[in-house]
């Protein structure tokens, strides 16, 4: 099942559009963080808050969240399949875009992220609270049968490195990809060995946002993506280190760029350096 | 309720170039450090002087960015038949 392709820019709203449907019944806003605490400090009026490490994710094995935990999720947050979903966050937007990516695996049909996140919400100080959002009226939500066509897994990537099939595209810092250190400072999950897949091109996920944390043009985008021979003539799978920095370099290239075949690698690095025996690539 | 006081500065911590962010809301002040690359955050702090609140973070990122283990193995690209 081909995943329904959001087109154009209509799947990135300014904080202003945000400021303005925050009534909107149609449209719920949800912030997932990095830090699962940031949500609490304070957080955009009537904005539900997912923890990305319990409400996101199998909890019992190594896995995106089961459909029946999703489908309460998206019920118990007020989402119905017709809601605008609105998804904002820190680190401009990681674990949204992951959330986002999520969503769209489930079929849900009209996802938005806030462009520039968090950051960009504080940093133009608009109105917070830190009160916990109106109890919506549950909805009764039915997902879709999980849409795989935009996630890829270990044998695709086996395939993709041995006979190159798909870009691989390695979105982590360049002391990730040289293997100079095995994750980012202060972030625990890590692998066995230090590197990266080989044939993979290195285009750090930061590289696509300016510094307010926004996107920027589709011009400078293709230019960035294009000058690294990723054209979106042959198919892309993104990688990091547990998939959320790839979701975001996925999310640039399915929608902002308009790619047809694009898909995240979440095993990514912790999964491709702890494997035994598996080529790596350095630097 | 809104953050107020936002302001963004790099410097270089332990060696590791790093984002420090400052805000307050209400009347607490947040600090966070994150590194420039890849953006994440390493440790946030919280109170009510922004002075103590940015100093108490700065040690603890100090700390945590020095212990970080830097590699220098090898090139190449290993090849393993079958895989």
């Amino acid at each position: 099942m081909e995943t329904q392709v959001q087109t154009g820019l209509e799947v990135l709203v300014s904080t202003s559009w945000v400021e303005e449907h925050l009534k909107d019944p149609k449209v719920r806003v949800v912030e997932v963080d990095v830090d699962t605490k940031a949500y609490a400090e304070g957080h955009i009026p009537g904005a539900v808050g997912w923890d990305w490490n319990l409400q996101l994710c199998d909890t019992l094995r190594r896995d995106i969240i089961p459909q029946a935990k999703f489908e309460q999720l998206m019920s118990d947050s007020g989402i119905s399949p017709e809601t605008t979903v609105v998804l904002y966050g820190d680190n401009n937007n990681w674990f949204a875009a992951w959330a986002f990516w999520q969503l769209k695996i489930y079929g849900h049909r009209d996802v938005r992220l806030m462009d520039g996140g968090r950051k960009k919400w504080l940093a133009e100080s608009r109105e917070l609270t830190q009160d916990s959002p109106k109890q919506q009226a549950k909805a009764s939500y039915k997902a879709n049968q999980p849409d795989y066509s935009i996630r890829a897994f270990l044998p695709e990537v086996q395939e993709a490195s041995s006979r190159e099939t798909s870009h691989l595209v390695d979105v982590r810092s360049p002391q990730e990809f040289t293997g100079e250190i095995l994750a980012p400072p202060g972030l625990p999950e890590t692998c066995q060995r230090g590197g990266h897949v080989p044939g993979a091109k290195s285009i750090p996920w930061g590289k696509a946002c300016r510094e307010d944390g926004t996107f920027k043009s589709v011009d400078e985008l293709k230019t960035l993506y294009g000058g690294a021979g990723v054209t979106g003539e042959k198919p892309v799978i993104a990688y990091c280190r547990i998939g959320e920095r790839s979701s975001h370099t996925w999310f640039v290239l399915k929608y902002l760029l308009g790619y047809k075949t694009v898909k995240n690698y979440d095993g990514s690095w912790t999964e491709w350096g702890n494997l035994v025996a598996a080529p790596v690539e350095k630097p | 309720m809104k953050a107020e006081e936002y302001k963004e500065q790099k410097e270089q911590l332990a060696g590791w170039p790093v984002k420090i962010i400052s805000y307050r809301i209400g009347t607490v002040y947040h600090v966070s450090i994150h590194n420039e690359e890849p953006g994440a955050w390493i440790v946030k702090s919280e109170g009510p002087n922004l002075a103590d609140v940015a100093l108490k973070a700065r040690k603890e990122a100090a700390d945590s960015l020095s212990k970080i283990k830097r590699n220098s193995s090898p090139a190449g690209c290993t090849s393993v038949p079958g895989f």
